[in-house]
């Protein structure tokens, strides 16, 4: 549905898009991830023709966008990073205005109202609403009319946990129904509740593409282990040992690749089980286990250092 | 589903946008209605003491100063939209330029037309202003009338931040009323302010529809030539600018 190859833009000395590749099947959410700045934005202005890029192509639908734009966009529901809403306007004049530009009765915007649970509020002006509510509003747009394919930059940014929920049941609805859905954030929980292929953005260009589980499978979870004073140590203790635990690693860790935080020790380990059944073969049981598996800034990170070690 | 309704039903849904905000601030619309008929009614003793024309200076002269608010309407209302984004969210449609464009002048060009009969009407029932012409005084408008919408089109989108429109607007407005005679007539200005006048729209303006009232023809085309010219080449600009777009560093 969605087709980017090689996408190059530059502003002045700052390269933005630097061979971006990607692809949005029907049905499909992609989430598109990256560093600020790595360029995500700017691929999806690309996209929707508000940016001209320096080299590339891009087809929504078989139909070439940079050539036939307006085509493309009748084909795109589009939810911007920033709010696109006029604020003195209530949120049914601005959903009347979205629906008469995509050829839609006036319906169909209390149809969007009611799946983004706002029918209440569709008489209210915009600038009274909360920023949650204006959120929706935002997505309320891009949702009507069923578009084939969904442009969502950052749509839940300072939304509640309600409002979130609210809104990726919206999209997973839509993308149930056939539509390619395109999904920048940095939230790495909404991408799982959605189901979604990730494509990891550095520098201009997708660095990884796969599913979560593919894309953080071989990064290494964080064990973080606190002790009692004792270190934890299970069973009797003879006088003259050596009590570890609060100042250095128990005996079980040594070796291990761990790092003091606060009364803590933070383990970096791909075996997480593994390495809590061994600090309890050593004697050792800890008062607190905490284990944070991979998460986005891992990935980032570790694509930093992939880079880095391939330069 | 999303279908193709064509470029009117596209210009008539941000058409009602824009009334909308518009109502929203009817502060200066009503002003501008009011402000001029007060002010010629109070100039036109002073104007027919000054010269043989004074009722028709007097009306053509407030005509054309206080039809600026054209100018400084659909200027702020592109500018408006561009620094809440909202302009990115109409270009993200199926919408041209040209329609965004036009869509946004509707609202101006309505309100316009209401000023200017009701100043016409008012200087033709309590001042005796004859219009012997209404085909003539109808063209000479009209050129104006365009003339103002399109460079005030081509202003919101070259300037990068709403101060910069103000200033702009202030100098056009300057320019476009005072230099071409719409203050203070011509005849009483310096000569060099004379001899710079018809580098004004506002002189082009001015001679228009004094023209029309005097039921001089040639007078009449040439002022609307001119002025159909400056409104074309503004046109060209700010629908050329709007189509390039803006990227995130454009607004200051």
């Amino acid at each position: 549905m969605l087709e980017v190859l090689g996408l190059v833009k530059r502003f002045g000395d700052v390269v933005a898009l630097d061979g971006l590749d990607l692809q949005v099947a029907a049905g499909e959410v992609v989430g598109l991830v990256g560093h600020n700045g790595a360029g995500k934005t700017t691929a999806v202005e690309v996209v929707l023709g508000l940016v001209r890029p320096d080299a590339g192509t891009v087809r929504v639908g078989g139909i070439d966008a940079l050539a036939e734009p307006r085509r493309a966009r009748a084909l795109t529901g589009v939810a911007a990073q920033d709010l696109q809403l006029y604020v003195t306007a209530t949120v049914r004049q601005n959903l009347a205005l979205c629906a008469g530009l995509a050829g839609l009765p006036r319906r169909a915007a209390d149809e969007a109202l009611d799946e983004v649970g706002l029918a209440q509020a569709a008489d209210r002006r915009v600038a009274v609403l909360s920023g949650g509510q204006r959120r929706r509003v935002q997505a309320a747009c891009a949702l009507l009319g069923r578009p084939r394919l969904l442009l969502l930059d950052e749509p839940t940014v300072g939304a509640d946990p309600q409002t979130r929920s609210a809104l990726l049941a919206a999209v997973r609805r839509r993308a149930d129904e056939g539509a390619a859905v395109l999904y920048t954030t940095h939230y790495l929980p909404e991408l799982v509740e959605l189901g979604a292929t990730l494509a990891a953005v550095r520098a201009g260009r997708v660095v990884a593409r796969g599913s979560q589980a593919e894309l953080l499978a071989g990064l290494p979870s964080r064990v973080v282990v606190s002790f009692d004073d004792d270190g934890g140590r299970l069973g009797p203790r003879g006088h003259d040992e050596h009590a570890p635990g609060r100042d250095e690693p128990p005996a079980a860790l040594v070796g291990q690749p761990a790092e003091r935080d606060g009364d803590a020790w933070v383990i970096r380990t791909r075996d997480p089980g593994g390495t809590l059944a061994a600090l309890v073969r050593a004697g050792s049981l800890p008062r607190r286990v905490d284990v944070q598996h991979a998460s986005l800034d891992d990935l980032y990170q570790a694509l930093d250092e992939a880079v880095r070690d391939a330069a | 589903m999303r279908r193709d309704t064509g470029a009117t039903g596209r210009i008539g849904a941000m058409t009602r946008m824009g009334v909308t905000l518009l109502l929203r601030e009817p502060g200066p619309l009503v002003s501008r209605l009011v402000m001029p008929v007060l002010l010629m009614t109070l100039l036109a003793p002073l104007y027919r003491a000054a010269t043989d024309q004074g009722t028709q200076r007097a009306v053509t002269g407030q005509a054309v100063m206080f039809s600026l608010l054209a100018l400084s309407m659909v200027g702020q209302g592109i500018m408006s939209e561009r620094t809440w984004r909202t302009w990115d969210r109409l270009r993200c449609s199926p919408t041209s330029p040209a329609e965004m464009l036009a869509a946004k002048a509707v609202p101006p060009l309505a309100f316009l037309a209401a000023q200017q009969v009701v100043v016409l009407g008012v200087g033709a029932a309590l001042l005796g202003l004859r219009v012997p012409h209404a085909g003539l005084l109808l063209a000479a408008e009209a050129a104006w009338v365009l003339m103002l919408l399109a460079v005030g089109m081509a202003l919101a989108a070259t300037m990068r931040s709403p101060a910069e429109l103000v200033a702009a607007q202030d100098v056009g407005g300057l320019v476009l009323t005072g230099l071409g005679g719409a203050l203070v007539p011509l005849s009483l200005m310096p000569h060099a302010a004379q001899v710079l006048a018809p580098l004004s729209p506002g002189y082009w303006g001015v001679t228009g529809l004094l023209g029309a009232l005097q039921g001089d023809r040639a007078a009449v085309l040439r002022s609307v030539l001119v002025l159909v010219v400056i409104a074309l080449a503004a046109w060209a600009v700010a629908v050329r600018r709007v189509r390039r777009g803006w990227s995130r560093r454009d607004l200051v």
